[in-house]
Parts: structure tokens; sequence; C-alpha cells
């Protein structure tokens, strides 16, 4: 007989529609003739579950005694006996009454598919095994009842029932998914939007796993090793080089614009000839590691080959690449990197990252200087090796060579060596050359003198135009570097120019741009403020003493006030250079001015807004501060006046007003002492761990409210929170008596506490109006009040007076939509130390 | 029975105020916004009107604007803020005159009391306005200071003011315990087309203070509301009842 298929909705909270989409689904298939029946479903007293219920047989449950209560279980042989083509059972992770057959229902699932039943359940992520753990650290509750991953990876089709954080939240305070009495602390955490974001994104993770395995037995079933996309993979080389990190970090980008994943891949050679810089390398894998990449070694006979057939291997899609270092002779010689790479891999799209600026810079340095004295060095090695070779080479053709000839084929060396190591090296090779063709070339051999007149012409001329050359050819080049030096100078104006006027820090940014520009070791900035020196900016190596001190003009300077020094360290500057940081040196003033004046400006503003703020409140306070007062002084002034007639009911009823406002007076007195220790930051923190129902006792006796309109529910066994019992207390009593002034005559508030994972929750429910979304986060500042409150008392103290003292103790204190309608406070503490830290001995 | 409408969103404020009146034999409603007031007045016909400004919702002055277009009932306008700007938009707005929170009832009585007398609006056929200190005899323009100075005694001294002192002290003396605002009195006396300026009534309430006080350092009749207007506080009682 053929096994029954089995199909389970996923979901990865409660009330996300699992039952009611499964039943949907098995009154679909029993309109379409199957015979559905359901073995078991749990309603939760959901109107719209049980209406569809109605639609289907139900199976009758099997009643099992259990320690005096009477259980209700899936009833199997029942089933089985009735051999339905598809039984609907409803939470897949259920854990069966103790005696039962199975202990598990899913070994129920299992007897009913091994006899050929179709079988749809439900299952929510947190019954998973594998994500058990993590969600117990997510949500603080540890859930008991768990399932095998594999069986539910064996099913015959998984169907994630999806809904954003806000819907579930949304049902939630509708009493959709319970009815609004049965929301107790611990379920109001879990339904908490981070939670749930957090649940969902496992859910989803968890089944993209299971669609990337099964993508991959798909693909090794069918003989494909191509790369198939289906999320972005990002191989990125690594090399050693400096121009790597920057490669990372654009993949990196890549990989996580697109939830892809980040691979690092290091190619070693296996002639184990080239060297790199190990130390680079080292930080290059710890760059890709530290951002959420995994780090890879493959050894190839040539890195082309190794990166593609790894790529290849990693289902690669992207390939990023720092650009090359290599010269375009070695390009020649071996051919481009990534044109063998797109050749090898050409389903995967290669990336080459230019080289950032820095990098571009500290070439340009080395350009600069270096060739110039290895050209002479060459220059001299020519005029020492060459000219006496070529004079040893054509000896022995003394006799059938011209004179000329041999003084034009020195010529042409003297010139080689003129434009290579200028017109000193073209000089000193001139005259040796002479030298020796008149030591050896010319009548009488072996002697410095000559015979000849034309000889003596020839050879005068010949020193002369290798001098004249020389001197040319190193004007030449010296101009050439004038220019690109001059270029230099032009670029780095440019980059401190825009980089004053884009960055925020333009001070720093122009240091390091000198420290960079003159290849310094260190350059730093100070200024003379207030009678002393101090440094506002450096960059580099500052420890040496400063080879050259610049001081800056400022537009800001009231006598030595003000006054500021450009300090470099390491190198002296040539006159251009000098010319060039005198540039930058104002730019720098002027980017000091600029930081002043906008410093200011904020200055400025700050305290037009902390005006505005000043006068808000001193309206506020002097609001109700006088209301009291206003009373009490019209009762009193009233009960003065000898011309009245007061009977003994008016003055009892005048004396109760006074007494009252008297005692509202006091109240926000406290309040506002209170917010104002809390401000100034002044506030005595003693915490310990404290019972929280003589806490609870005292807040709500505080407030003084009619009996029965405060319930108190809070568990004997509840464990100690680390708290400051005066803060919570005072900070209770703000939130119970703002619950209490919305609550509708005849709702109680509801003060409860529980335990979650290693917090205490205290929740304070109202049945009021509530507070809309978009106003929670302001209600909890100081001196808000909303105004369509029905008898505005406070300024609205009373909340943010709350919020300070809970962050202070290291608490939360959120506020929530009651399911329904109203406003429910929680303030999360943690636990005290469990009992055996205490009773460790000493 | 004078009926009084209290108008403020604080509860014991309403209740103060109720039982004050209450024992003063008066009769007493409240409202708790100035929707209630509005829709109050209009059923209820109050003798006078104590509005509280800072009302949630319709504010008070917003409650004058409405209440102006169909009735004159008085109002005297409560406000527990040192603002000016919201006292003077009040009164020039329609309000008959205002107290600060926290006031004595003694005050607040006796500005009702002046507020109810005042109305219906009578100020203008009063002949001669009298104080200890001097005479102001509207139908024949003239002024006169003196002991016990009384027109029919021919005893005093005649003052002369100028054209506009006298539309000053006009306005004033005719709406005894009144406050009138800077602009309510410049409205009354340069007429409309006239850019208000305070500091030119100022100077002109200083000349007439020296031709009619006692002491023009110490005004007593000629009261200044600082930030707000002038008031003429009549000191014979019965004084601003001539007409009546």
């Amino acid at each position: 007989m053929a096994r029954g298929s089995l199909r389970i909705y996923l979901g990865a909270s409660p009330g996300v529609g699992k039952t009611y989409k499964m039943l949907g689904e098995g009154v679909r298939r029993k309109e379409r003739g199957a015979d559905v029946v359901v073995g078991l479903v749990e309603t939760h007293g959901r109107k719209h579950t049980a209406d569809q219920i109605a639609h289907l047989d139900v199976m009758p449950r099997r009643e099992v005694m259990y320690r005096g209560t009477v259980l209700h279980e899936m009833d199997v042989d029942g089933i089985l006996a009735r051999r339905p083509q598809i039984v609907l059972v409803d939470e897949y992770a259920h854990t069966n009454a103790p005696g039962s057959r199975n202990e598990k229902r899913w070994q129920d699932v299992e007897e009913l598919l091994d006899a050929g039943i179709d079988v749809i359940s439900t299952l929510n992520i947190q019954h998973l095994e594998s994500l058990n753990d993590v969600i117990s650290r997510i949500t603080g509750t540890q859930q008991r009842e768990t399932v095998p991953d594999d069986r539910v990876r064996k099913a015959d089709q998984l169907e994630l029932i999806d809904m954003a954080p806000e819907a579930i939240r949304r049902r939630m305070a509708h009493g959709n998914i319970y009815p609004a009495e049965r929301v107790d602390a611990a379920l109001a955490n879990y339904f908490r939007p981070g939670n749930l974001g957090a649940l969902r994104e496992l859910a989803l993770l968890w089944l993209a796993d299971r669609v990337e395995e099964s993508l991959t037995s798909y693909l090794d079933a069918h003989g494909i090793s191509k790369a198939w996309e289906t999320r972005e993979r990002v191989v990125v080389g690594l090399t050693g080089f400096p121009s790597g990190e920057a490669a990372i970090r654009r993949a990196a980008r890549m990989a996580g614009r697109v939830g892809g994943d980040l691979i690092g891949v290091h190619v070693s050679v296996s002639d184990g000839l080239s060297s790199q810089n190990d130390d680079s390398l080292a930080a290059q894998r710890k760059l890709v590691l530290e951002l959420g990449g995994t780090v890879h070694d493959v050894v190839a006979h040539n890195t082309a080959e190794g990166m593609a057939t790894f790529a290849r291997q990693e289902k690669a899609t992207q390939i990023v690449l720092g650009a090359s270092r290599r010269s375009r002779l070695h390009e020649l010689v071996n051919g481009s990197f990534v044109a063998r790479l797109t050749r090898l891999v050409p389903e995967v799209d290669v990336h080459v990252i230019a080289r950032s600026d820095s990098e571009r810079a500290d070439d340009l340095q080395s350009a600069n200087r270096q060739p110039v004295r290895r050209r002479t060095a060459f220059a001299w090695l020519l005029t020492a090796v060459a000219i006496p070779l070529l004079i040893a080479l054509t000896l022995p053709f003394r006799d059938t060579l011209e004179l000329s000839t041999e003084l034009l084929l020195a010529l042409a060396m003297v010139l080689v060596i003129a434009a290579l190591g200028g017109v000193v090296v073209g000089a000193v090779a001139a005259i040796l050359a002479s030298l020796l063709v008149n030591w050896f070339f010319v009548e009488p051999y072996y002697t410095l003198s000559i015979g000849d007149t034309d000889n003596l012409i020839a050879l005068m001329v010949f020193v002369a135009v290798a001098v004249t050359t020389g001197a040319l050819v190193d004007t030449a080049s010296r101009r050439s570097f004038e220019a690109r030096l001059a270029r230099r100078e032009a670029e780095a104006l440019v980059r401190s120019t825009t980089s004053l006027a884009l960055d925020p820090e333009p001070v720093q940014r122009l240091m390091e741009e000198i420290h960079t520009t003159f290849a310094l070791a260190g350059v730093r900035l100070d200024s003379f403020d207030d009678g002393e020196w101090t440094t506002v900016a450096m960059s580099g190596d500052v420890t040496p003493p400063a080879t050259a001190t610049l001081s800056l003009s400022s537009g800001h300077q009231e006598e030595r006030n003000g006054e500021r020094t450009l300090e470099l360290f390491g190198r002296s500057l040539s006159s251009d250079d000098q010319r060039l940081m005198r540039a930058l040196a104002d730019q720098l003033a002027l980017a000091i001015d600029n930081q002043h004046l906008a410093a200011e400006a904020a200055d400025a503003a700050t305290l037009a807004d902390v005006d505005i703020v000043r006068t808000a409140l001193l309206r506020a306070v002097s609001h109700d501060l006088r209301t009291p007062l206003a009373s009490i002084k019209a009762m009193v002034s009233g009960l003065r006046d000898p011309s009245v007639a007061w009977t003994p009911e008016q003055t009892a009823e005048a004396l109760l007003t006074v007494d009252e406002e008297t005692d509202r007076l006091n109240q926000l007195v406290g309040n506002l002492l209170d917010a104002s220790r809390l401000q100034i930051g002044e506030l005595a923190i003693d915490l310990r761990p404290a019972d929280l129902a003589e806490i609870v006792a005292s807040a709500v006796h505080s407030v003084s409210a009619p009996s029965g309109a405060v319930c108190v529910e809070i568990p004997a066994e509840l464990a100690d929170a680390m708290c400051d019992a005066k803060l919570l207390e005072r900070s209770l009593a703000n939130i119970v008596a703002n619950a209490l002034r919305f609550s509708p005559p005849g709702t109680p508030v509801i003060v409860e506490a529980a335990e979650i994972g290693r917090t205490v929750h205290i929740r304070v429910v109202d049945r009021g109006i509530g507070i809309k979304p978009e106003h929670r986060a302001q209600v909890t500042l100081p001196f808000q009040r909303f105004d369509d409150t029905p008898d505005g008392q406070g300024v609205g103290l009373g909340l943010s007076i709350a919020q300070g003292f809970v962050d202070a103790m290291g608490g939360s204190l959120t506020l929530d939509d009651t399911p329904g309608s109203g406003l429910t406070a929680t303030i999360i503490l943690p636990q005290g130390p469990l009992p055996q830290d205490e009773s460790d001995p000493p | 029975m004078t009926s009084v409408l209290v108008v403020d969103d604080e509860r014991q404020i309403r209740r103060a105020l109720s039982l004050n009146f209450r024992a003063r034999g008066y009769t007493v409603t409240e409202a708790g916004s100035g929707e209630a007031a509005l829709s109050q007045i209009a059923d209820d016909r109050p003798d006078i009107v104590l509005l509280d400004l800072g009302l949630p919702g319709m504010n008070g002055i917003s409650v004058i604007e409405a209440l102006r277009g169909w009735t004159s009932v008085p109002i005297i306008v409560l406000t527990a803020r040192e603002d000016e700007r919201s006292k003077v938009l009040a009164l020039e707005a329609g309000a008959d005159d205002y107290v600060t929170k926290p006031f004595g009832m003694a005050e607040l009585v006796a500005r009702v009391r002046a507020a109810l007398r005042r109305s219906p609006e009578t100020g203008t056929d009063i002949a001669v306005v009298s104080t200890s200190d001097f005479a102001i005899d509207l139908a024949a323009h003239r002024a006169f200071v003196g002991p016990e100075s009384q027109i029919d005694h021919g005893a005093q001294t005649e003052v002369r003011l100028t054209p506009t002192e006298w539309g000053i002290v006009s306005h004033l003396v005719r709406h005894p315990h009144r406050l009138v605002t800077y602009t309510q009195l410049i409205l009354a006396v340069w007429g409309p087309d006239y850019e208000p300026d305070q500091n030119l009534l100022r100077v002109h309430m200083g000349h007439i203070r020296r031709k009619l006080e006692p002491d023009y350092t110490r005004p007593k009749y000629f009261i200044t509301d600082a930030g707000v207007g002038y008031r003429f506080q009549p000191d014979v009682p019965g004084a601003d009842e001539a007409s009546s």
C-alpha cells in the first residue's frame, strides 16, 4: 500500500492562520469529492475557525484520564478504522497525554501515513528542534514540545503561512488570536514586534535552507554542475595586496545588498615561488570573517584556474577582484588574469575594483622620486662598463675602421648615457670616451698626444656634442618632473577644496591630505586657546622633533588666543613643496574658521531650541501649579468672607476641596523634583532584589484609588526583581495613576507580574482610550499632555518620570495596546540573583 | 436670582467657584469645555459667564468670538497664564474683564458685580462723573478739580483738557471699572485709521494724571493694567451708577 502524503502548514507564530488555512484546504478537497475528516483541531475559541469546522466531519476524541483530569487526544485507532482519504491534524508537535500509544502526535501521524492516509497538519517554527534554543533565547520562553527537523523536512509539501508582525499584532489587539482575558504578561511578551520579526525571519530562513537543499539534490540528480542563482554568492579573491581591502568591502556590500553570502578565497600557486605579504593577507582574512564571510584556501597550478574551479564549486554568482598591480609587460607575457578568468567561468560576473585614492597617491610618490635616482645609477654603470667594452670590442678592427666611425659609435653610447643620467654623467662619459679613443685609436697609439689636427677637432666636437645633448636631456626630464609636480599640486588642491566643501570633518581630512601628499612622517595642528597650547588635530607619527613649523593666519584672532601652528615631522620640504604647503595651510585655516562658525551657529540653534522648550515648560508648570492654588485660594478667601453665611455642608465640601487640592499640589511638586533630579542625573539608586508584591501594594495604596479600581494579580512564588524599591514604587504609582485617570468607571486597572526567562515583567493594563501609536514615543517625554483627555490633569510628568526611573534601574518600560482597547504599560526588570548564588559557602 | 455659568476644564476650580457663588446666593451652572459652554449659554441664558482661557479643544478666545456674534452677556476671563497677549486678545474679542488665577473671591465677586451693573451697555447718557478729587461734565465738555468738587458748588477750579485728552478721559469714565485695552482706547479716540502707538497714549495719560489726579505718581483713578490697558476706578460709591 502506498504511503500517504504529508502536508504541513508552517507558521512563524501563533495566530498567523495555519489552522484556518488547513481547514480551508480540507473544505476545498471535500468539495472536490475527497473523504476528509478532522482528526483533531483546536479552535482556541476563534470564531472563524469554528465556522469552518462546521463544514467537515469531526472524529470524536479519545478521552484519557490523567491525575484526575480528563484530557482529549486524537483517536488514532478510530481514524484507522474509519479510513478516510485525508485527515486534518492540528499541532504536529503536540505531546500526547501520558499513557497514550505514542509519546508525540507526529508519531501518530506516521501511523496514519503508513496506513496510506494523507495528512494535513500545522506547526509553529518554535517547535522545530533545531530552532528551539535560539527561539527560547529570543522569546525567553522554553518550548517543551519539539519535533525533529527531519520529520518536518520529509513532508511532501511545506507551506509557510507568512504574516507581517504588525498585522499579527493588530489581530492580537483586536482579540482575534486570544480572548483579551487570556492575554497575560508571558503572551504579551511573546507578541512584541521584535520577537515576531525575529521568528518570521527564522521561519523564512529555515524554509529557504530547505529549498536550497532540494535544489542541490535536484541539480545533482540532473547532472547540472553549472551555477544556479538562488541567492547571490560573492567570491572575493584575497591577494595580500593593499587594493584587496577595498575589494573585500565592496564584495561584502554586494553580498549584503542582496542577502547573499560572502566567500573569500586565497589561491596559492603550487610552485611555491610566488611571494606574498603574509601580514596583510592575514588582515584581509580577518576582514572577510568580520564582515560575516567565510575564508577558503585553494592550491592550484595557476591562479586563474584555481579561482575558476573554486567559483564553480561554490556556485558563485559574482567574483570580485582588486585591480592588478602587475605591469603591462607582465600582462603581455602572461595574459590578463581577468580575461582568463572570464573565459574559464563565463557564467559568473567578474568585477574588478579600482584602487582607492590613497593607494594611487602612494604610487605617485614613488614614481616621482625613485626612477630619477635609479636612472642616474644606471647611467654611471653604463659609463664604467659599456664604453670600455665598446673600445675593447672595436680594438681588433682598429686598422680597418675610420676614426670618425669609431667616434660616432662612442657618441651614440654617450648620448644614451646623457639621456639617462643627465649632464654630469654625460660629460664624464664624453671625456672618458674621448680619452679612451685618443689612447687606443688616435695615432700615435697608447699616448694622449694627438698628431692630426682633424682628429683633435673631431674629439673636441665629440665632447661638446655629448655635453650639450646631456644638458638638453637633463633639462627636458627636469621639466617633465616639474610638470608632474605641478599636476600633483593642482590635484592636491582640488582634493582639499572638494573635501572642504563636502567633508563634515574637513580639518582632519586636510591634515591627512597634507600628511600623505608630502610623504611626511606626521603632522600636527596646535591651537593657543585660553593661555595654553592644545592639539587640535594630528595625523601620522608626531613623536620626533618637528622639522618645520608654520603659523596659520586666522580671521578669528584675538591677541594670542586663536593662534595656530602647523608642525611637520619627518622630512624637510623643498621650496616647491613649501609653496603647496602654504596653500594647503591657508585652506586649513579657512576650514578651522568655518568649523568655529558652524559650531557657533549650532550652539545658537541649540540655545533657541532650549528656549522654546523652557518657555513651554514654564507655562505648563505655572498652569499646573496655579490651578490647584486657584481652587484653594478661591475656597479659602470665600470662607473668610464674613458677609457670606456658609452652611456646615458647604464648609465641609469647601474644606474637602482644599484638602484634595493640597494633595495634588504636593504630588506635583514631588514629581517636579523627581523630574529635575532625573534631568540633572542626580539619582541615588540602590539596586537590590526586592519583593514585587510589596512594592506594587504600596504603589497602589499611594495613589489612593477607590476600592475595586485596581486589581492586583501577582503570583506568590514570583522571583525577586533587581530594583530600587522606592523608585519602582514611584514609577508604578505614576503609571497606575495615569491608568486610573483614563479608565472608564467600572473597569478596574489590572496590575500583574510574571517571570519570563531571567526577567520579571510587570504589566499595568487599562481599558481606557489608549494612546495612538504615533504619540507613544512622545508621551514619555516630560511635560507632554494630550489635550483630548477628558479631564487633563498634570503636565504629563507621570509617564516620563516612570520611564526615567525604570531606565535608571536598568529596566525598560514599553507602552502597548491592550487587546480590545486601552493602554498596557510593561516594566521589564532583571531578576535578582538565583538562590544558589547566595547559598555558596564563603 | 443672578445666574453664573462657570466654564473651566478643571473640575476642582468649577467646584470651588460654584460653592462660593451658591453661598452668596447665585445660581450656578458649570461647563467643562468651550463647546458645552456655547450650547448652555444658548439654552440657559446665564446673566454672566466666567470663562477659563486655557480650555482643551475650542479655546476661550474662540468661545468669546462665537458668543459676541449674538449676545452681549458679560464675560469675565479666568486665566492661569501670565501671558499678556491672551488677555489682550480676549478683551479685544469682547470679554469684559479678566481675573488672573489664583484670585481672591472678594475680587472676583466685585468684578462680577461691576460687570453685571454695566450690563446692558449704558455708559452713553451719563451727564456728570464725580469723584472726591474731580468732576467731569460730559455734556458740557468741562472738567473741574478740587476737594469735594461738585459742579453745583461753583468752588472748584476748572482744568483745561486738550481734545485728545478729553477723548481719552470721556471714554474711560463712561466705562467705569472696565479694563479698556490700548487698542480699544486708540480706536475710540483717534479712529480706525490711526496706527496704534502706545507711547503716545502713555504721554497723554501722563498729562491727564497731572491734571486730574491728586498725586499723579500714584494714580488712584486712572489705573494702568500693565501691558493690557487702562481702567477708570471711581472712588465715590454710586459714582458709576449716576446714570442708572
